[in-house]
């Protein structure tokens, strides 16, 4: 078993990547990861709103139409609006200031690609660590050689050295939003006020563009958002939320 | 000659972690290497809900530029004969040749303009190592959220190292563009 884990910097954070595989050899590993960091690169260029020749800033400016944009821009404006209808617009980045703006859902979208990348060049076993979205594939083998589903905690809002729920993932993702890091940066759009659905809203699910979005889509709506989980589209997907005033939780 | 960041292990609640960064462009990816710490006992409970359908997303072929990566100071491929995805728990040292001497003091970055406020970070440096991070500039006055912010991802990754029973952790993390490249520029005055 050849295990290859790199953290690198990106989108103004750390990216963690833990693969391994039985089948391919370190040296494949190894490019498989460059190939990961080049893709993240590229992610950053395209989408970052602090980039002004990316692609999402020239659409903010009203430069270009989404028809003029590469594909993999095009492919998240129609998740967005997928994640938009689903949230019934809790989750709505065209009501951003400046303009569309879908930094809800790159990270849990690039994630995924990420690890279907390293499964397509051999990696049975992979964690991507997108600054809390993950995305996870095959478990993970244990100390005895064992495959089992990689356990992931979510972290206490109150206090980030603590775990408060861990949610067991073979394959899938897992987001978490929240307002606790960087202050009041999610917004309800139909009220423009700050989001108080939640202080942490953790979304777990097959798809991790989904999970992002509607990690900060609960953020606004908080146990409302009960009524969007039936929704076909989200059947598989489970919701832990820490409540802003109780030192309390809920769950879907 | 870049230096890659280096966290020694501390224990979970002495978080004795510190840090040392290459100033990089914010552009460019460095790997940064990690160390885990000694495992020790979660305080999280253990449930068994599981998301374990498959993913639907199609695995596309690689279109971007070639498999060749950045010059990367550090990474670990660790062929092993029996599988291994606990880290052991030793200091990842740097193995950086030519270390500038080391420093001590004070360092403030460049206020950097973010579109919801101005973010400026000032580092403690002591023998070359980040001992202590904080905004002297916030956006919307709250400087007690911004307290340490340089190490709350990596406090999650030490944790999820240390954790005997969690191999990640999801928490939401900030993406501060402006917290980095003010950083980053006060990392450069230290020579670091």
């Amino acid at each position: 078993m050849n295990q290859l884990r790199e953290q690198f910097l990106v989108w103004g954070t750390i990216v963690d990547v833990d693969c391994s595989s039985s089948s391919v050899s370190a040296a494949a590993l190894d490019a498989a990861m460059g190939s990961v960091i080049t893709f993240c690169e590229n992610v950053d260029r395209d989408f970052s709103t602090y980039k002004e020749g990316s692609w999402i800033s020239r659409l903010r400016r009203g430069e270009v139409q989404i028809e003029d944009c590469p594909e993999d821009v095009i492919e998240v404006w129609d998740l967005c609006a997928q994640a938009k209808w689903l949230s019934d617009g809790a989750f709505d980045p065209w009501a951003v200031v400046g303009g569309f703006d879908p930094s809800g859902l790159v990270k849990g979208w690039a994630g995924d690609k990420c690890a279907d990348m390293l499964v397509a060049a051999g990696a049975q076993h992979v964690q991507v660590n997108a600054a809390g979205d993950l995305s996870l594939r095959g478990g993970f083998v244990d100390s005895d050689g064992v495959v089992k589903p990689w356990p992931i905690g979510v972290v206490n809002p109150n206090n980030k050295l603590e775990v408060v729920k861990i949610y067991e993932i073979t394959d899938g993702a897992i987001a978490t939003s929240g307002t606790y890091e960087r202050g009041a940066h999610i917004h309800d759009p139909q009220t423009g006020m700050i989001a108080i659905g939640a202080k942490s809203a953790t979304v777990v699910g097959p798809l991790g563009w989904l999970c992002d979005a509607m990690a900060t889509a609960v953020m606004v709506g908080g146990t409302d958002s009960v009524s969007w989980f039936g929704h076909d589209e989200l059947l598989g997907y489970q919701v832990f939320g820490v409540n802003r005033h109780e030192e309390s939780a809920w769950e879907i | 000659m870049k230096r890659a960041l280096l966290i020694a292990g501390g224990t979970v609640g002495g978080l004795g972690a510190v840090l040392a960064i290459t100033p990089p462009q914010l552009t460019s990816s460095d790997s940064i290497n990690i160390a885990s710490g000694a495992a020790t006992g979660s305080t999280g409970t253990s449930t068994t809900a599981a998301a374990s359908s498959p993913s639907s997303t199609a695995a596309k072929p690689v279109a971007t530029s070639s498999a060749t990566k950045t010059s990367k100071p550090i990474k670990k491929a660790t062929p092993a004969a029996n599988a291994t995805t606990s880290a052991t728990p030793t200091a990842a040292a740097t193995t950086a040749a030519a270390a500038p001497a080391a420093k001590s003091g004070t360092f403030t970055g460049p206020a950097v303009f973010v579109n919801y406020g101005t973010v400026q970070v000032k580092i403690t440096v002591s023998n070359g190592k980040i001992t202590d991070a904080v905004a002297v500039q916030a956006p919307s006055g709250r400087n007690d959220r911004w307290t340490n912010m340089a190490l709350p991802i990596l406090k999650q990754q030490t944790l999820a190292a240390q954790s005997a029973n969690i191999k990640g952790a999801s928490g939401a993390s900030y993406t501060s563009y402006g917290w980095f490249t003010s950083l980053q520029g006060a990392l450069a005055q230290a020579g670091l």
